[in-house]
């Protein structure tokens, strides 16, 4: 479960204080796929920071899993992150030095944990990299590497996967290979999913969607309701 | 859409009868085209007709069974080989739109923009048949609904393309 009350997030900058989340009040429940659309610099990708710990909210509280952001110092945020939640992000960030293999596992090293072989080579067959262990990102096409980073992403398990624009720099073959991948994961592993986006496709898989605006959301609408294509046609080109 | 050559398809392996064909058919659509008996059973008395099928008797229920013959056979591999023509202009809205222009109909907008609805309910449900072909492992239908989503694709950034005209 995920909760935001009324979460402000302001940065400065020299003598100007610039308010990107205004106010921002989100329910999400457990097992739920929720994506977020909305215009550049509407506040969608900050949101994804503070909920991923990444950040803390100038004003308001997060709470994830019945666990408090904010309370907790910035070593306990990083360990509840590395636990709790995997995130995929546009560009991937996988680390170019190290392998298909180290880039995986490398959450579980950071958190002192046991590498299980067998877990990962699952987790390769599932991401379809079978037999690419020792590949590094460079020799992977774009596809792969956000696959890779897919894996990574659900190494530990998380209970919330973070999905910042996980289909903006691939084609769009690629990009249902991606939100394929991540839908069957949400079926078998029950994990809350959100994902910002701008495309219409992969709004498509969510159960609901919540429109960014000017730091607030404008409006939401779930899969169920009856204009729910028409509110994709509205705000999604 | 070719029944006929569907139902050779399906008995290119084995016998069935009209039945089985009928399932047969259905599992391989996975239900998206609903195809009644009567249809079925007239399509394999042309079938027979044409000698493109032969009945080799009945089964233990008494069930006429089918059989594909060679001249069926070289028809379905000349039908596979055939190259399939789209008549890329005769599609119904296009021709709404050319109308809505004729008489200079007011609500041209609105018509195109409940158009893009409709399709993004498309799209939505294709979605939704995708996850299910994909848990199923039905690759080729699967396959199918992507060249079903990248043609409605297409046709959404065409609307928004006449919606900004």
């Amino acid at each position: 479960m995920i909760e935001t009350i009324g979460v402000k997030r302001e940065f400065r900058t020299g003598k100007d204080t610039v308010s990107v989340l205004k106010g921002v009040n989100l329910f999400v429940n457990k097992g739920e796929f929720v994506a977020i659309i909305g215009p550049s610099g509407s506040g969608k990708s900050t949101l994804l920071q503070l909920l991923g710990g990444l950040d803390v909210p100038t004003e308001g509280s997060i709470i994830l899993n019945g666990s408090t952001m904010e309370a907790k110092t910035e070593k306990q945020r990083t360990i509840f992150r590395r636990r709790n939640i995997g995130f995929v992000f546009q560009n991937y960030q996988l680390l170019p030095t190290l392998t298909v293999h180290e880039n995986i596992v490398f959450p579980l090293h950071a958190d002192g944990k046991k590498v299980s072989e067998y877990d990962v080579q699952k987790l390769l067959k599932a991401v379809d990299l079978k037999g690419r262990d020792k590949w590094y990102p460079h020799e992977l096409s774009g596809g792969q590497q956000q696959r890779v980073a897919i894996a990574r992403a659900l190494i530990n398990q998380p209970d919330i996967l973070l999905a910042d624009e996980p289909t903006g720099n691939l084609d769009r073959r690629r990009s249902s290979d991606i939100l394929d991948l991540l839908s069957k994961f949400h079926s078998e592993r029950k994990q809350t999913i959100i994902m910002v986006t701008h495309d219409m496709f992969a709004a498509g898989y969510a159960d609901r969607v919540v429109l960014f605006k000017d730091g607030v959301i404008e409006t939401e609408v779930r899969r169920e309701e009856d204009d729910y294509a028409a509110f994709l046609s509205r705000f999604m080109a | 859409m070719s029944v006929k050559h569907s139902l050779l398809a399906l008995l290119y392996e084995n016998p069935g009868h009209g039945y089985e064909l009928k399932t047969g058919f259905e599992r391989l659509v996975q239900g998206m085209w609903p195809l009644n008996a009567g249809q079925v059973y007239s399509t394999l008395d042309r079938l027979e007709r044409d000698k493109l099928v032969e009945s080799p008797g009945y089964d233990e229920k008494d069930r006429k069974l089918y059989v594909i013959t060679e001249l069926g056979k070289r028809e379905l591999w000349d039908w596979l080989k055939q190259p399939v023509a789209r008549s890329l202009l005769k599609d119904e809205f296009y021709f709404k739109y050319l109308c809505a222009d004729l008489v200079d109909y007011e609500e041209k907008q609105n018509m195109i923009q409940k158009q893009k609805e409709t399709m993004i309910k498309d799209i939505l449900a294709l979605t939704q048949l995708k996850k299910q072909m994909n848990e199923s492992q039905q690759y080729s239908m699967k396959m199918l609904i992507e060249g079903a989503l990248l043609h409605l694709e297409a046709d959404i950034k065409w609307l928004d393309m006449i919606l900004q005209d």
